[in-house]
């Protein structure tokens, strides 16, 4: 990386949500949480592309959520650029929300329907206060240009039923870009499209990162993905983070035990390659009663009395590769 | 004789529209035992193929031609009663959504044993068994049959389905997409047990996915369909090492894999074509990079290149070529630009 100045800083974020559990909340003061995110911590340097991994259930999509102010806190801190946006004015808020835009799995149920692609992409310009109808006008046409949609003219007066699901998801990322932010949370961008046209947003999520030095998040549960886009890697497990660094290092040599099963458990397209996957009970425990000490303790192979005591800190193992097991790879114990 | 041979099957939907030809002039024969990856992008007609072959087709769905030879007798010809004992019987299907289809009132072992007892002459008792057998078979604990659906997990809950498709060893299983809702740990526990179990039971399997690498682990053969017709066949280990066919070859670009690096991925520009109007030359054409006067006229059949190993173009002397221009960016960048020369969409 040539700039390592930070962008996105996140500090013991939570977020835990409250739930009803029937008829025992009646008979209890004890107020019940689902711990969706527990105190993680992460930072994203300008012009990088962070992915986020986990199964479902792991809190990878309320982080993006968080970032983009779609929901919020129950504690710590995100810094923006320098700037604490948790705590900030309305005036502040509109502004640095410019800055922050997100893309989603479904390009289909977040365009309007009853919107032409030159409405949903002047839309923001104009809450954002540009008037002209001519610079409008002028600047939807060169974001469609940028997002590829080739000639922008013939899509500019579409509906979005009359594209494809590749072609919405690049009026969703046009959408994205067209009030310039310096960060943007792609959300499973490319899960809903055909293999065969998955690339083309892939490579222009990259394109933007290296044309326009975009900052990202993108969230995903395919490590193939990832891989491909990203520089750096965070693999989320029951609200924790449990390992991050720098993407080829994670993939090739990964430390912390949950990320060894997660790689292994990936079907490798050639037929010469010979896949083991480590063997896991593959049910997750109960997000209420989380286990005590390591929440992959339970799961884990290498478990020993000591994981009781971990409080997933994470150790940096390899350089710029941190894992929240307190063992690190080549010594893992033999286990149970 | 195979177990299964499909020959010239063609499948309409008959819609406000007008027709869809969703599968057209397919043929393709299955051996004992042999499990098959069917692959290819949204709407080429893979469901609607399998469909058809448990005659589950829809109301607007008809099967215009061809015959689905399965055991020595036409299922197209079968009348209700052949029909429902060749279902669960002799054909096991397991879908995606099949999780969402248990029924919330009942224990999912209530609705097991009851299936049994439907497609067989097992005893309450006798089927109970069997049911105790299928759940260890595929790693659910026993008295998970007196669960509900809903205190079941996603993961448990497919797992029962495919407890249910397999209890009375089908001599086919057709699995359709049977594991993309599920995250990746489940998922590769979930199909080594269904390969366990089919290889057990040695009964045949055909395996619908988005993603070929889970068809190159589990699959000895593959069929890639495009636009409702199939466009190459083979062994597998041969289509992963030199794949035909310049849509398959495509595809290889496009696909990401976890143990590349640096290797850049390339689309196939374009998009199927429209299957509500008629197709004349190859269906690949828009998006091909190598296509000719021929193939805007002659619609290429499938023909045996290698042994085992099929393909619908028109050019097999050339495959070398199109190979190696296939892996260059520029070559599909081509295709892009002359999508929007041609008016159309370039994407
Ligand atoms: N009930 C129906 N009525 C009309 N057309 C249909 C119907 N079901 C499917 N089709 C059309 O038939 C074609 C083949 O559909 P099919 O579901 O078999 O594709 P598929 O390969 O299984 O796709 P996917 O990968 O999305 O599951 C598509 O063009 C689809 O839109
Ligand atoms: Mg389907």
């Amino acid at each position: 990386m040539m700039n390592k100045e930070a962008l996105v800083q996140v500090k013991n974020l939570k977020k835990y949500y409250q739930i009803n559990r029937g008829i025992r909340q009646l008979f209890s003061e004890e107020k019940i949480y689902v711990k969706a995110i527990d105190d993680i911590s992460f930072t994203i340097n300008k012009g990088e592309i962070l992915g986020l991994a986990g199964e479902s259930g792991s809190g990878k999509t309320t982080t993006g959520e968080i970032l983009v102010r779609l929901q919020d806190v129950t504690d710590g801190e995100v810094i923006f650029d320098g700037h604490d946006f948790m705590y900030e004015t309305r005036e502040e808020e509109k502004e640095f929300r410019k800055e922050i835009q997100m893309v989603f799995q479904d390009p289909y149920e977040t365009l309007n329907p009853r919107f032409t692609i030159f409405e949903t992409i002047a839309e923001p310009l104009k809450i954002y206060g540009m008037k002209d109808k001519d610079e409008i006008y002028r600047r939807v046409l060169e974001v469609l240009q940028i997002a590829e949609l080739r000639p922008a003219e013939q899509y500019i007066f579409r509906y979005p039923h009359e594209l494809s699901g590749g072609q919405r998801q690049r009026v969703a990322i046009a959408r994205g870009i067209v009030l310039e932010p310096k960060f943007l949370v792609a959300d499973e961008p490319v899960s809903m499209l055909d293999v065969s046209i998955r690339a083309d947003i892939l490579n222009l999520l990259k394109d933007l990162r290296d044309k326009m030095g975009l900052t990202m998040l993108y969230v995903s549960h395919d490590l193939s993905t990832i891989r491909y886009l990203c520089d750096r890697i965070a693999i989320m497990y029951l609200g924790k983070i449990v390992e991050i660094g720098d993407v080829d290092k994670v993939i090739s040599n990964p430390q912390h035990p949950y990320t060894q099963v997660l790689l292994s458990s990936v079907p490798v397209a050639d037929p010469d390659y010979r896949r083991e996957s480590i063997e896991i009970d593959d049910e997750l425990p109960d997000q209420i009663n989380l286990p005590e000490g390591c929440r992959f303790e339970p799961r884990c192979p290498y478990a020993t009395e000591e994981c009781k005591k971990c409080d997933h800190t994470l150790i940096e193992r390899e350089e710029g590769q941190w894992s929240g097991c307190i063992y690190s790879a080549e010594d893992l114990p033999s286990g149970k | 004789m195979s177990l299964l041979e499909v020959n010239n099957l063609s499948i309409d939907y008959i819609t406000g529209e007008g027709t869809l030809r969703a599968v057209d002039d397919v043929s393709f024969s299955l051996e004992q035992g042999e499990s098959l990856g069917l692959v290819g992008e949204s709407g080429c007609g893979k469901t609607t193929l399998a469909k058809s072959m448990m005659r589950l087709l829809p109301d607007n769905g008809f099967i215009k031609a061809g015959e689905i030879i399965f055991k020595g007798d036409d299922i197209v010809k079968k009348d209700k009663e052949g029909i429902r004992k060749l279902r669960l019987r002799d054909i096991a299907m397991i879908s995606q959504s099949a999780m969402n289809s248990l029924n919330p009132v009942h224990t999912v072992g209530d609705q097991l044993v009851e299936g049994i007892r439907a497609h067989s002459n097992a005893t309450k008792a006798e089927a109970r068994k069997r049911a105790e057998e299928v759940f260890e078979i595929i790693g659910l604990e026993a008295k998970r049959l007196n669960s509900y659906p809903h205190q079941m997990s996603g993961g448990m809950k497919q797992r029962a389905i495919i407890a249910m498709a397999l209890s009375l060893n089908p001599s086919l299983i057709i699995a359709d997409e049977p594991t993309t809702a599920l995250d990746v740990v489940v998922q590769d526990k979930i199909l080594k047990k269904i390969t366990e179990i089919q290889e057990h039971i040695k009964s045949s399997m055909i395996f619908i996915t988005h993603d070929i690498s889970v068809v190159s682990e589990l699959c000895e053969s593959i069929i890639v369909m495009y636009a409702g017709r199939v466009m190459e066949k083979a062994k597998t280990e041969v289509f992963f090492k030199t794949p035909f066919h310049p849509y398959s070859l495509g595809l290889k670009n496009a696909f990401p894999s976890i143990l590349d690096i640096g290797e850049e991925l390339i689309s196939i520009p374009g998009a199927p074509p429209n299957l509500m109007e008629e197709q004349v030359g190859c269906r690949f054409k828009a998006r091909c990079p190598y296509r000719t006067e021929r193939c805007q006229k002659d619609e290429p059949q499938l023909k045996q290149v290698e042994e085992g190993h099929f393909m619908a173009c028109h050019y097999p002397e050339r495959i070398g070529e199109f190979t190696e221009k296939a892996s260059k960016r520029e070559t599909w960048e081509a295709v892009r630009e002359r999508l929007i020369d041609e008016g159309g969409d370039g994407i």
